[in-house]
């Protein structure tokens, strides 16, 4: 477990770097803020008490993922053109139904009380062991899935990206 | 931190990607808005994983799926992106409006 005050500062990482991927005009800016979002959420999930997901996260999110983006962003818009001017009508409405949305959850968060764990679970069940063991035993199925989707997400990327023979 | 403020946190966040998917028109701006969503709902699931079930391994594993099925939707998403963008020189979403009525 970490400190409470590293905690609050992940918060802070995953909420700034939302509204820079959410309110920018610039592609660019929103990505990098992405990119300090997913790295705030590994802090989260390392406090947590997961490390081997957080390294994950940082892995494929930051380092896959994002990448990616910034890849197929350069290769499809001119950096240099200025962005569209933005649809005030429709930022407002926007933003409108996410002020919705995250008032009524939170009401309904505060009003729920959920039930707390019986017996915390010792931490050996939260080793990397452990997570490797149900997800080659009792998960065999969802992992073996998960490979096959990948493998096919990569042949079909390549097929739709591919440039035509004419 | 307790429950409800992991929950609040990933409500935000799932708040921002929402904005980020509605207001913008550069289909790159729309999928990072979905893939702050889909970071909320993980955070949404190791939270519960950590406070409130028995078997902690169940919630790692819905994240690692998650991550993993994030990768895949990304690599076609910016394949047909750069399909787009080879046709039509553009890839802002209200003018490929080709199949429109």
């Amino acid at each position: 477990m970490l400190e409470q005050s590293v905690v609050y500062l992940f918060v802070a990482l995953v909420l700034i770097g939302g509204c820079m991927a959410a309110f920018s005009r610039q592609v660019l800016y929103a990505i990098i803020g992405l990119g300090i979002s997913l790295l705030g959420l590994a802090g989260l999930f390392l406090s947590l008490g997961s490390p081997f997901v957080a390294a994950m996260q940082v892995l494929i999110y930051i380092g896959g993922i994002t990448v990616a983006i910034v890849f197929a962003m350069m290769l499809s818009i001119a950096m240099s053109v200025r962005p569209p001017d933005p649809d005030v009508r429709k930022s407002m409405f926007a933003i409108g139904c996410a002020v919705v949305f995250f008032f009524a959850v939170a009401y309904l968060i505060r009003d729920t009380s959920f039930p707390q764990v019986a017996s915390p679970a010792s931490e050996k069940a939260w080793s990397v062991g452990a997570l490797g063991h149900a997800l080659l035993t009792h998960y065999n199925l969802v992992f073996e899935t998960l490979s096959l989707v990948l493998l096919l997400a990569i042949i079909g990327a390549i097929l739709i990206a591919r440039k035509e023979k004419t | 931190m307790t429950l409800e403020a992991y929950l609040i946190v990933a409500a935000a966040l799932f708040a921002l990607g929402l904005i980020g998917a509605m207001s913008h028109r550069n289909l790159i701006a729309l999928l990072i808005g979905i893939e702050l969503m889909m970071n909320a709902a993980s955070l949404n699931l190791m939270a519960f994983n950590r406070f409130v079930v028995a078997d902690p391994t169940v919630g790692q594993i819905f994240v690692l799926i998650i991550i993993g099925l994030a990768a895949a939707e990304v690599a076609i998403f910016l394949s047909i992106i750069l399909r787009l963008y080879r046709a039509y020189r553009d890839i802002d979403a209200e003018k490929l409006t080709e199949l429109s009525g």
